[in-house]
C-alpha cells in the first residue's frame, strides 16, 4: 500500500493530473460531439436524444451530461465550430478574388453553400434550432454567427471605398439583407435539392438587384 | 351464419357505402378535425408549441389520441394546419384591401407587410415555432416550408406590375427577383422577434427600411 502514496502525491501537483484529466475530458467531449453530429444529421434535432447520442458514443448518459448541460448545449457547440470554419472559408473566398463587390459577395455565398452541401441535414437542423423561440437566440447571437454578417459588411464597405458603391449605400442594413438572402436560399437546397450551379445563378441575380440602388452612376 | 355474413362482407368491401353513412363519417371526421385545430390553437398560444403534447391536444378536444392521429400525422402537421387556417384569413383580407391601397409602389408594399406583422404579432412565438417546425423532421414531406407562399408572392407581383403600369417601377426589372428579395426580407425580419423579442412597430420599421432599399433598385432610371 505504501507505494500508492507517492503516486497520489504526484497526482496532487498542480500541473500533471489536471492535464491528463483535461486531455481525457477533451477526448470524451470530442467523441460525444462526433456521435451527436452523426445523429443530428440522421434524425434531425428533435429526433436525436441524449440517450441515442450516449449509446452511439459508447458511454453512459451520465458521462454525456458531465460534459454538456443538455442537448441544445451539445448542438450549439457543433454549430459554433462549423460557423467558425465557415467564416474562414468565406474569408478565403473573398481574399482570393479581386473582382468587383458583386463577384466577391457571390464567392462568399458559394463558399457557404459548398460548405453545407455535403451536410444538408445538419443545415436543416441548424435552421430548426435557430428559429426556435427557446434555443434560437443563443445560436443567432453567437459571435461566430455575427462574424459572418460582419464579413459581408466589410466587403460592402470596401466597395464604397473603391467607389463601386455610393457613400450613402447604407452598409449596415444592406449587409443584413445580404446575410438574410444568403440564408433564405438554404431552403431551396434543403427541400428542393438545388444544385450549387442553380444556387449560384439565383444568388448572382439577388446580389445584383440588392446592390442596384447603391451603385454609382 | 356464413351465408348471412358473406353478403355483408361484400357490401362492406364495395366502394358504394350508403351515402348517408359516408356523409356522417365525413362530417364526423371534419368535426374531429375542427375540434383538434381549435384545441391545438388554444394550447399552442398559452403553453407554446414545445410545451404542448398531442395528448394534451386530444384531451382538450375531447377525443382520443388515436383519432387525432387518424387525421394528422404529427404535432408538426397540426401546427401547420393551425397556421394555414389563420393565414388564409389574412390573405383573404389582403386580397380585398390590395386594390384600394394608395400611394407609390413602395408605400403600398409597406402597407401590405405592415398588415402581416400586425396580424402575426399576437402569436409571434407560434409563428416562430411554425418556422422552426418547417425545418424539422416532424412535418410531412409535402408540407409547405415557410416563406414560399404562392398567394403572397402573387399579391406582391401584382403590386409591382401596377407600379410598372403607373411608372414608378422600372418595367425592365425582373419582378420575380424583386418578389424573392421582398419575401426573404419579410421572412427574416422575424429574426428580430426571435432574438430581440421585437414588437410589431420595430419589425414594421425594419421592413419599411428594407423595402425602401429594394425600391431604390427598381425605380425607373
Amino acid at each position: 500500500m505504501k507505494h500508492i502514496a507517492p503516486i497520489e502525491a504526484a497526482g496532487e501537483t498542480p500541473m500533471k493530473v489536471p492535464t491528463r484529466r483535461a486531455l481525457a475530458k477533451q477526448q470524451t467531449r470530442a467523441k460525444v460531439l462526433a456521435a451527436a453530429r452523426a445523429l443530428f444529421s440522421e434524425a434531425g434535432y428533435e429526433g436525436a436524444t441524449i440517450r441515442d447520442i450516449a449509446t452511439a458514443a459508447g458511454m453512459s448518459t451520465g458521462a454525456v451530461f458531465a460534459n454538456f448541460t443538455d442537448k441544445s448545449d451539445l448542438f450549439r457547440e457543433i454549430m459554433i465550430a462549423d460557423m467558425a470554419s465557415l467564416g474562414e472559408a468565406m474569408r478565403a473566398a473573398a481574399a482570393g478574388s479581386n473582382r468587383g463587390v458583386d463577384e466577391i459577395l457571390l464567392k462568399m455565398f458559394m463558399a457557404g453553400y459548398a460548405f453545407y452541401k455535403t451536410q444538408m441535414p445538419l443545415a436543416r437542423a441548424a435552421f430548426s434550432v435557430g428559429w426556435s423561440p427557446e434555443d434560437g437566440p443563443a445560436l443567432r447571437n453567437a459571435p461566430v454567427a455575427q462574424q459572418l454578417y460582419e464579413l459581408m459588411a466589410e466587403q460592402l464597405q470596401l466597395g464604397v471605398q473603391r467607389g463601386e458603391l455610393g457613400q450613402e449605400a447604407e452598409v449596415k442594413l444592406r449587409a443584413h439583407m445580404l446575410f438574410d438572402i444568403y440564408l433564405s436560399n438554404y431552403p431551396l437546397a434543403i427541400f428542393e435539392g438545388w444544385s450549387l450551379e442553380a444556387l449560384q445563378a439565383r444568388a448572382r441575380d439577388q446580389i445584383r438587384v440588392l446592390l442596384a440602388g447603391a451603385r454609382r452612376g | 351464419m356464413t351465408t348471412m355474413a358473406a353478403p355483408f362482407e361484400l357490401k362492406r368491401q364495395s366502394p358504394v357505402v350508403p351515402s348517408g353513412v359516408r356523409k356522417m363519417r365525413e362530417s364526423q371526421k371534419a368535426a374531429t378535425r375542427n375540434r383538434v385545430i381549435a384545441a391545438a390553437q388554444a394550447l399552442f398560444d398559452t403553453q407554446g408549441y414545445q410545451g404542448t403534447t398531442v395528448r394534451d391536444i386530444a384531451q382538450r378536444a375531447g377525443v382520443s389520441v388515436g383519432s387525432v392521429f387518424t387525421t394528422f400525422t404529427s404535432k408538426g402537421e397540426i401546427l401547420s394546419q393551425v397556421m394555414l387556417d389563420r393565414l388564409s384569413a389574412l390573405y383573404a383580407e389582403l386580397e380585398r384591401v390590395a386594390p384600394h391601397l394608395r400611394g407609390s409602389t413602395r408605400d403600398r408594399l409597406c402597407s401590405m407587410f405592415a398588415m402581416h406583422f400586425a396580424f402575426a404579432a399576437p402569436m409571434t412565438r407560434l409563428f416562430l415555432a411554425h418556422i422552426a417546425a418547417a425545418y424539422d423532421w416532424t412535418l410531412p414531406p409535402d408540407a409547405q416550408p415557410f416563406g414560399r407562399n404562392p398567394r403572397l408572392q402573387g399579391l406582391i407581383h401584382d403590386c409591382l406590375a401596377k407600379g410598372a403600369a403607373e411608372g414608378d417601377v422600372d418595367p425592365a426589372v425582373d419582378f420575380h427577383e424583386v418578389v424573392d428579395l421582398l419575401m426573404a426580407a419579410y421572412a427574416w425580419t422575424y429574426r428580430h422577434a426571435a432574438s430581440d423579442t421585437a414588437d410589431v412597430a420595430t419589425m414594421t420599421a425594419v421592413m419599411d427600411r428594407q423595402i425602401a432599399l429594394i425600391a431604390s433598385g427598381f425605380r425607373p432610371r
